[in-house]
C-alpha cells in the first residue's frame, strides 16, 4: 500500500476528500501515475473535488480548427480550459463533482491487464457504496446524449452520475503496465448548469453535437440528504479493499 | 537497420481499434530507446507507446487515424 506522499498542496493516498485546484488536482493525478510506474507502490488513490472551475479535456482537441476562439469563449465565460491525461472528450470540473482516481500496477497477460478489467476496477465497488447508501439501480453503462459518453459510466436509472477514463503506461524497467483509471461524479448542481458548459463549448468549435441534461443525474437527485464529505471515506475504504492488483 | 513501431498487441483485449491521438516526437526526430513517442486512444483509455529501439523516427500514421493492434505507425532507423 502507498505511503502518505505529498504532491503541492495535495496528499497522495490520503483517504479524505481534498479540496484543490482543478490544475493542482489534473497534477496529482499524474503524480500518482508516476508513483506505481516508478515502482513505488502497487496502487495509490485520490479523492479531490476543485475549488475553482474549468473545462478538461485531452490535449488533441487544442488541434481542433475553433478551439482558440473556444478557449477564449470558455475562459471569459468562468471555464478556463485545462488539460487532461486521460482519454475522452471534454468534462467540466467545478466544486459540483467529486473526482476519485486509483493508480494499480498490473502484469501484461493477466485478466487484469485490460481496459475492461480497469473500469470494473473503479466502477463496480462504486455501484456498491451507492448501494449501500440506499440506491438500488446504479450499474456500468453507456448514457447516450451525456457528453463525454463511454461504456462505463456510473448510472443511476440509466443516467450518467459518474464519467470514467484511463490512462496505461508501463512500469519502468518491465513489462507491467500501470493504470490510472478516474471517475468524475456530479455532486451538486443541476445537470442543466453543467450540461450546458459543454455545449458552449461545442457551439464555439462550430460542432453541432450537443448533449442532454435529461442523460445525466447528480448524486445530490438520489441522496439530498447525503454528507458527501463524511461519505467519500466509506467509498476509497471499498476501492482500496478491492483484490486484484498484482504485486509489486 | 529499419526497426518498425507498431502498436502492441499486448496493449488491450479484444479487436478494437484505436485512434492515434499524439505524436509526442517530431517526424525526423532522435529518438531513445523506451522514449514515449506515440498516444493511442481506445474506449476513454490513453496507451503510451514506446520507441523499442534508439534511432530516427519516419512517422508512417498521422494523428486521429484509425489503428488496430499489431499496425505499424511508424519506423526507427538505427
Amino acid at each position: 500500500m502507498a505511503s502518505l506522499f505529498d504532491v503541492s498542496s495535495m496528499t497522495l493516498s490520503s483517504m479524505s476528500l481534498q479540496h484543490p485546484t482543478v490544475e493542482e488536482g489534473l497534477v496529482a493525478e499524474e503524480a500518482l501515475l508516476d508513483m506505481v510506474c516508478q515502482g513505488e507502490a502497487s496502487l495509490g488513490w485520490l479523492a479531490w473535488s476543485p475549488r475553482d472551475r474549468g473545462l478538461v479535456m485531452p490535449r488533441r482537441h487544442e488541434r481542433l480548427a475553433g478551439f482558440p476562439d473556444a478557449r477564449a469563449r470558455l475562459g471569459q465565460a468562468g471555464w478556463p480550459i485545462r488539460f487532461r491525461s486521460t482519454g475522452g472528450t471534454p468534462v467540466p470540473q467545478s466544486p459540483a463533482v467529486v473526482n476519485l482516481a486509483l493508480a494499480v500496477r498490473c502484469r501484461v497477460g493477466g485478466s487484469a491487464a485490460h481496459l475492461e478489467w480497469g473500469y470494473h476496477r473503479l466502477g463496480d465497488p462504486w455501484c456498491d457504496w451507492l448501494g449501500a447508501l440506499g440506491v438500488t439501480d446504479a450499474d456500468l453503462g453507456a448514457a447516450p446524449g451525456a457528453y463525454c459518453d463511454g461504456r462505463f459510466n456510473v448510472r443511476v436509472s440509466g443516467r450518467k452520475l459518474v464519467g470514467t477514463a484511463q490512462r496505461w503506461r508501463r512500469v519502468r524497467g518491465c513489462r507491467d503496465m500501470a493504470l490510472l483509471v478516474h471517475g468524475a461524479m456530479q455532486v451538486d448542481d443541476t445537470p442543466e448548469a453543467l450540461v450546458a458548459v459543454v455545449n458552449a463549448f461545442q457551439a464555439a468549435i462550430d460542432d453541432p453535437q450537443r448533449f442532454q441534461a435529461a442523460s445525466h443525474i447528480a448524486l445530490r437527485d438520489v441522496l439530498p440528504e447525503l454528507d458527501v464529505e463524511t461519505a467519500i471515506p466509506d467509498l476509497l475504504e471499498r476501492l482500496v479493499a478491492e483484490e486484484g492488483v498484482a504485486p509489486v | 537497420m529499419n526497426t518498425p513501431i507498431t502498436v502492441p498487441e499486448d496493449l488491450w483485449e479484444g479487436d478494437g481499434e484505436g485512434v492515434i491521438t499524439a505524436w509526442l516526437v517530431d517526424d525526423g526526430s532522435e529518438v531513445a530507446q523506451g522514449d514515449l513517442v506515440a498516444e493511442v486512444m481506445v474506449e476513454k483509455a490513453q496507451y503510451e507507446i514506446e520507441a523499442p529501439v534508439s534511432g530516427v523516427l519516419t512517422i508512417a500514421k498521422q494523428e486521429d487515424e484509425v489503428v488496430a493492434k499489431g499496425t505499424p505507425i511508424a519506423s526507427l532507423e538505427a
